[in-house]
């Protein structure tokens, strides 16, 4: 019998489970009609509430209602920043200087720990899922951001076992989207590839680039910005909703909890319906002094309020590509994960740092068969869950080691000439050992060269070609047409000479390149009956 | 896209020519997920070649 293993996406604001079932892949639904369930728990008459029905409870009862604690574990409280946390449970300081809530749990005041809430979260997701799958579940792969720890990671698949979910391994977020990703049937699984992977989630944005050749993902660098994410479009939103109420009512609503957690919630609705509508109405009862408060918001509007986000959204990719030592022009894909990247502007800013004609953004606005952005890491996980569910736990520990997974990578691109310049064979960063297969038309007496790969960016400084006259007066912005500006294009070009191989073909030769453990390049080129082979 | 001519100057009876290794390769650590992953695993801790792998 095989197991039945869910993959789990474990968010500081939302979770999603996902199972691999007959081949066919599935986000699970809860009894919310949720795939991305609010990672929430709420106490109230002695029941506790999680997801969506948690989530309502932040307007009447935020003081039970515990939100925004993934990212406490295994932190001690000293460290933490709570800024999330303002209009739920507040985190307090336990007895270990670990990080605890304060809830009213039935009739009396409990303190309860980060990972005994985590435990209680999962196992609200353990039920759920098992109500939707039928079938009991064995374990879980669980994904979690790159930058958690070990402790980290060691604690999520502790607490996820005492929530009966073992988890089989626990693995990276952006390696679970672009798991997703590469297994879509429009998308060539063996193309070799770069991409930059963009998660723009609820409470923090994390980025990697990750190198994609040979099936094997290699991740180059990583960059998380912990202070940037949805709840700063919505904190946008919040203020120009009080901005609004204030100039209406002459009431600040600021100065009111519970008229801020009402705006809060309307704010997300405003947000979430602006990422499909270029407009949406709202209506808030008794939002401050009993006074109603109704509206409407654009896309436009809402762009304008939430710019600093979005300005800080396009920095963070460009420092992202930076910090891997690659140039945009490098990217083959930037892939948009996380709630947040369902609006429009985020697509629009990603996709203006970036060549449209060498780099296609995969995001809903931009991919019409773009994998729902919030589903991605969940779907991921499960793929994976799929894969090693026959494995035993010590299978899976030994591919694991050191030796397994660090390895040699190629530090220059490897290539054969051809008659129109270069053409790649293996690309930078490509795990070795590995082996690779390509046919090139050929007839007669033919030279294959193997070479290395030189790639130059260039920078070309263009002057506008002179108007002519007459022109020039029904120019709207005259001021900039006649300045210069830059076009920057990348250029392949052979390096370093490996090997040469000379063979009579018939039409096309096979060239199959090897590169050994022991770092040994075998080239064998085949035409018809014609073979030749050699090691460098 | 085609391969260029042999050129005149090349001695037919050596028909292969090691020039040169490829650049030091770089240390970095693969994720361990996906099906390209597993096979790599394998291949390693079998200790096996990419052709005893496909027998
Ligand atoms: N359709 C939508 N349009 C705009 N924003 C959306 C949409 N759907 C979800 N979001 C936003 O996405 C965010 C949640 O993102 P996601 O589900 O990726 O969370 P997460 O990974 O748990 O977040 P965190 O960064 O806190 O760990 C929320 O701010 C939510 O409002
Ligand atoms: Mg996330």
């Amino acid at each position: 019998m095989s197991k039945t293993i869910i993959g789990l996406s474990f968010g500081n604001t939302s979770s999603s489970v996902a199972i691999m079932k007959d081949g066919v892949l599935e986000v699970i639904a809860n009894q919310d009609g949720d795939r991305a369930i609010p990672t929430m728990l709420s106490y109230a008459h002695g029941d506790e509430y999680y997801g969506a029905q948690a989530k309502q409870q932040l307007v009447r009862n935020p003081k039970n209602t515990v939100a925004f604690f993934r990212d406490f574990l295994a932190n001690s409280y000293a460290k933490i920043d709570v800024s999330a946390n303002h209009r739920s449970a507040h985190p307090v300081e336990d007895s270990e200087k670990l990080v605890a809530f304060k809830v009213v749990d039935g009739e009396s005041e409990h303190t309860v720990s980060v990972n005994e809430i985590v435990v209680r979260y999962l196992k609200q997701l353990h039920t759920a899922a098992n109500d939707y799958i039928g079938k009991e579940i064995d374990g879980s792969v669980i994904a979690v951001p790159t930058n958690f720890s070990e402790q980290q990671r060691k604690l999520v698949a502790e607490l996820a076992e005492k929530a009966g979910l073992p988890a089989l391994q626990v693995i990276n977020e952006p390696t679970a989207a672009l798991l997703a990703h590469v297994s879509r049937p429009d998308i060539d699984a063996h193309a070799n590839k770069l991409f930059v992977v963009a998660d723009f989630g609820g409470t923090r944005s994390d980025g990697a680039v990750i190198a994609y050749n040979g099936g094997i993902f290699t991740i180059l660098a990583t960059m998380h910005d912990l202070e940037l994410g949805g709840r700063d479009l919505d904190e946008a939103i919040i203020e120009h909703l009080a901005k609004e109420f204030e100039k209406e009512y002459k009431v600040d609503p600021r100065k009111e909890e519970r008229a801020m957690a009402k705006l809060a919630h309307e704010a997300e609705l405003i947000k979430k319906t602006l990422s499909n509508s270029t407009t949406t109405q709202f209506g808030i009862e008794s939002v401050a002094s009993g006074f109603d408060f109704s509206g409407s918001l654009n896309r436009l509007r809402f762009e304008m309020v939430g710019r600093s986000a979005f300005t800080r959204i396009g920095d963070f990719v460009k420092h992202l590509v930076a910090k891997a030592n690659v140039d945009v022009l490098d990217v083959d894909e930037v892939l948009l994960v996380g709630g947040t990247s369902w609006v429009p502007k985020v697509s629009s800013v990603v996709s203006g740092l970036f060549d449209s004609e060498r780099t296609v953004i995969r995001s809903p606005n931009t991919d019409t068969k773009a994998i729902d952005p919030d589903e991605l890491i969940a779907r991921g996980a499960a793929i994976q869950a799929s894969l090693v569910s026959n494995f035993d736990a010590e299978e899976i520990a030994e591919s694991l080691q050191p030796v397994v997974t660090n390895g040699p990578h190629l530090a220059k691109p490897i290539g054969v000439k051809t008659a129109e310049g270069v053409t790649e064979i293996l690309a930078i960063n490509t795990l070795i050992p590995i082996r690779k297969t390509i046919s090139i038309p050929a007839e007669g007496d033919v030279l294959i060269e193997i070479v290395e790969i030189e790639r130059e960016i260039k920078v070309e400084t263009v002057k506008p070609e002179p108007k002519a006259a007459g022109e020039d007066e029904e120019s709207d912005w005259s001021d900039d047409e006649d300045e210069e500006y830059e076009v920057r294009s990348r250029v392949v070009k052979p390096g370093k000479t490996l090997a040469q191989l000379g063979i009579t073909a018939n039409g096309k030769a096979d060239i199959v390149v090897t590169i050994s453990k022991d770092l040994k390049m075998q080239v064998a080129a085949r035409s018809g009956s014609e073979h030749v082979a050699g090691t460098v | 896209m085609s391969l260029p001519a042999l050129p005149r100057d090349w001695n037919k009876s050596e028909s292969f020519k090691a020039v040169a290794s490829f650049t030091t390769p770089e240390k970095l650590a693969a994720e361990p997920v996906g099906p390209g992953f597993l096979g790599h695993a394998r291949r390693i801790l079998r200790n096996r070649t990419f052709s005893e792998d496909e027998r």
